[in-house]
């Protein structure tokens, strides 16, 4: 694929809970290994487009292709076999699972192995356990020196920033086409924030395409390719960081009219 | 006076055994369940009637082999809940019909290998029959009730455990439905409330090279303890491949699992099932044993009880199962006198657990609903919360409440602190 190929292309998406409509017909397209971030004040609905993107929520209208093919209406796991992996806003690390258990998940939709072959060492089962092993040092590598020495400590004993960079390597062991991060620095200090934006341009480097949600705005100015500004469910703003940042709709939406026109 | 400067950070060779004390429940899980352990525990647990027979008949007030009799209860209940522990430990699902499975399970051996029919199955063939029944009576359940979470599905199944107590007692006479009789007027399944006496025994050597004669108990608490050391070796294999990571995972984050490509559905439906079998093939091997199937395989105090040995040990853990099975069927035996204070010495122990361990001695898991059984507080709250918040001003949390209940998805950590 050449660049510019559109992985990601979501139309007139919509979502109404009851009376409120936290989407309201939505049109994005994300480009091959592009970096593309969706911000926005707090209860714009940026959280309900990516469970929209990834099958926790059905939309009420709308499509969402990936590369050409219609996600809308396929269950969750269905939708990862595809080639999505997305993290969580509040980190969904498996908390009894070690480090390891947690990134061999991400191998699960691209493993077989069933029960009856883990029991009789059916050479598949055995080939399937060692290529998901295999993967946890491929997943592990742009995290080598914070994860490699608690891979086999339970997840729920690392620190919030483990936690993260965990989620995000099980994420990489799904071996996804596009990746979403639902605010990966979130919680984080600067440090490690900039250890982050190192970390997101190093996965794309590596061929991924990634959407973001984030809050802190340097962070996405630096990274992004694109910028998308939503507000009240509807896209008001996109295009280039700079460009974005001094739209008078997106510093209106984040601070209020008064700050807009003065 | 030349004192030796004493270095400032040392490292201190702790011994082994501090440190394994010190590795808490997920480590002695861990070293409990390796090979250096399990193989010598049941080599042993094994050869202990060979070392009874020489005690067994000077404790003449209850016959001889009292003691072995006591050990096979010991192994079956062990199996028990070993099994529970898949559908309940490993992928957190509250099945408190589980006891109805055992006996499904004896029954459909009892049918197969008894007068009540008039079949005399051969081993493996009743062995096909029982797997199939439970298999099917699982699926029956699991299907429709496994699309609930936490506290309806365990409802459901509680449900489901009491109907087939009363189907049992009542298939003694042909069913009648809407004045329509099936079968013939003398039909009689289960036997009611007598149940299926005169059960085949399995067709096994009386006496074997090197050992001798074997004695009927001692050979069934060798299948016990076999099918026992069979279900750990599955159990552990399946903890260590995808199937049972898929499991745990569902247990600790049914969103995120589904988010990483489990199908979660598929994935409890195979532990319920799993385990249904497990319990179908104990309750086989427990009919052939007593000669007998009867109501009370499906009484839901043995549930509990089995439920007991299971927490008192720790969810998901497999040591802590065989723990909790010797804690509550060998003192039981031994203190008869004190039989009176039985149920209350098990309430202390119980509350004292739920007050000090709630995860269990061996367990990593508190059985604390937020954390285990599906998060059903969590989606109430959830819900409440949406009736309650105003249209216009909506946060993130609250989106966050929204999507959960949509979702009907597990904890929120939010909550949590």
């Amino acid at each position: 694929m050449s660049p510019g190929v559109a992985v990601l292309e979501i139309q007139g998406l919509t979502r109404r809970f009851g009376g409120l409509t936290a989407v309201d017909g939505l049109d994005v397209t994300v480009n091959e290994g592009e970096i593309v971030s969706l911000v926005g004040p707090n209860g714009a609905g940026k959280t309900t487009v990516f469970n929209l993107i990834s099958g926790v929520l059905r939309p009420t209208a709308g499509s969402v292709r990936l590369l050409g093919r219609e996600l809308v209406g396929q269950p969750a796991h269905r939708i990862t076999h595809h080639g999505i992996a997305r993290t969580f806003q509040n980190i969904r690390v498996f908390p009894q699972l070690t480090v390891r258990e947690n990134i061999l998940l991400g191998t699960h939709h691209w493993t077989r192995s069933g029960v009856l072959g883990s029991v009789t060492f059916w050479p598949g089962t055995v080939r399937a356990e060692r290529a998901a092993q295999a993967e946890v040092q491929t997943a592990i590598e742009l995290f080598r020196e914070r994860l490699e020495a608690r891979l086999e400590d339970p997840a729920f004993t690392l620190s919030y920033a483990n936690r993260r960079r965990t989620e995000i390597a099980r994420a990489l062991a799904a071996r996804p086409k596009l990746l979403l991060l639902d605010e990966p620095a979130a919680g984080m200090n600067p440090y490690e924030r900039i250890e982050m934006a190192g970390l997101i341009r190093s996965m794309r480097d590596r061929g991924l395409t990634i959407f973001l949600i984030e809050h802190h705005m340097p962070l996405v100015m630096e990274i992004s390719d694109r910028v998308i500004v939503m507000d009240h469910g509807v896209k008001i703003a996109q295009g280039l960081p700079k460009e974005v940042h001094s739209n008078p709709r997106v510093v209106e939406a984040y601070l209020g009219r008064r700050a807009a026109t003065a | 006076m030349s004192a030796q400067p004493t270095p400032k950070y040392s490292i201190e060779t702790t011994h082994p055994l501090k440190r394994l004390w010190e590795s808490g429940p997920g480590g002695w899980n861990h070293a409990l369940t390796r090979p250096a352990v399990l193989i010598p525990f049941f080599v042993v647990a094994a050869l202990v009637p060979l070392a009874l027979q020489y005690v067994e008949d000077n404790s003449s007030w209850t016959g001889a082999q009292f003691w072995t009799l006591i050990l096979a209860n010991c192994a079956m209940y062990a199996c028990l809940a070993v099994a529970l522990n898949l559908v309940v430990g490993y992928a957190g699902l509250l099945n408190l019909g589980f006891i109805a499975f055992f006996g499904i399970g004896s029954y459909a051996y009892a049918l197969v290998a008894s007068d009540q029919l008039h079949q005399h199955y051969p081993v493996w063939a009743a062995l096909l029959v029982v797997v199939a029944v439970t298999l099917a009576f699982a699926l029956l359940v699991g299907v429709p009730a496994l699309r609930l979470r936490g506290d309806y599905l365990a409802i459901v199944t509680l449900g489901f455990g009491l109907i087939m107590r009363d189907l049992i007692l009542d298939l003694d006479r042909p069913p009648v439905l809407a004045g329509h009789q099936f079968g013939p007027d003398g039909l009689n399944l289960t036997g009611g409330t007598n149940g299926v006496h005169q059960v085949d025994p399995f067709n096994l050597p009386t006496s074997l090279p090197l050992i001798g004669p074997v004695p009927h108990f001692r050979m069934y608490y060798w299948i016990f303890i076999g099918f026992l050391a069979l279900s750990i070796f599955c159990m552990l294999r399946w903890r260590n491949s995808r199937t049972g990571r898929a499991w745990v995972a569902i247990r600790d984050d049914e969103l995120a699992a589904r988010a990483m490509g489990v199908n979660t559905f598929k994935y409890r439906l195979l532990a319920f099932s799993m385990s249904a079998v497990m319990a179908g093939i104990v309750g086989m091997i427990d009919a052939a044993f007593i000669f007998n199937a009867f109501p009370g395989n499906f009484d839901v105090q043995q549930t509990v009880q089995i439920f007991i040995m299971v927490i008192l040990g720790g969810l998901g853990s497999l040591p802590g199962a065989i723990l909790g099975a010797i804690a509550f069927t060998v003192p039981p035996f031994l203190l008869q006198q004190f039989v009176f204070y039985k149920y209350l010495v098990i309430s202390i122990v119980l509350i004292a657990v739920m007050v000090f361990r709630p995860e269990g001695l061996l367990g990593t898991v508190s059985i604390r609903p937020r954390q285990t059984m599906g998060g059903t507080l969590e989606l109430l709250i959830a819900e409440t919360a949406i009736e309650a918040s105003e249209l216009p001003a909506v946060t993130d949390a609250e989106v966050a409440d929204l999507e959960a209940s949509a979702g009907a998805i597990v904890e929120d950590p939010e909550w949590k602190q």
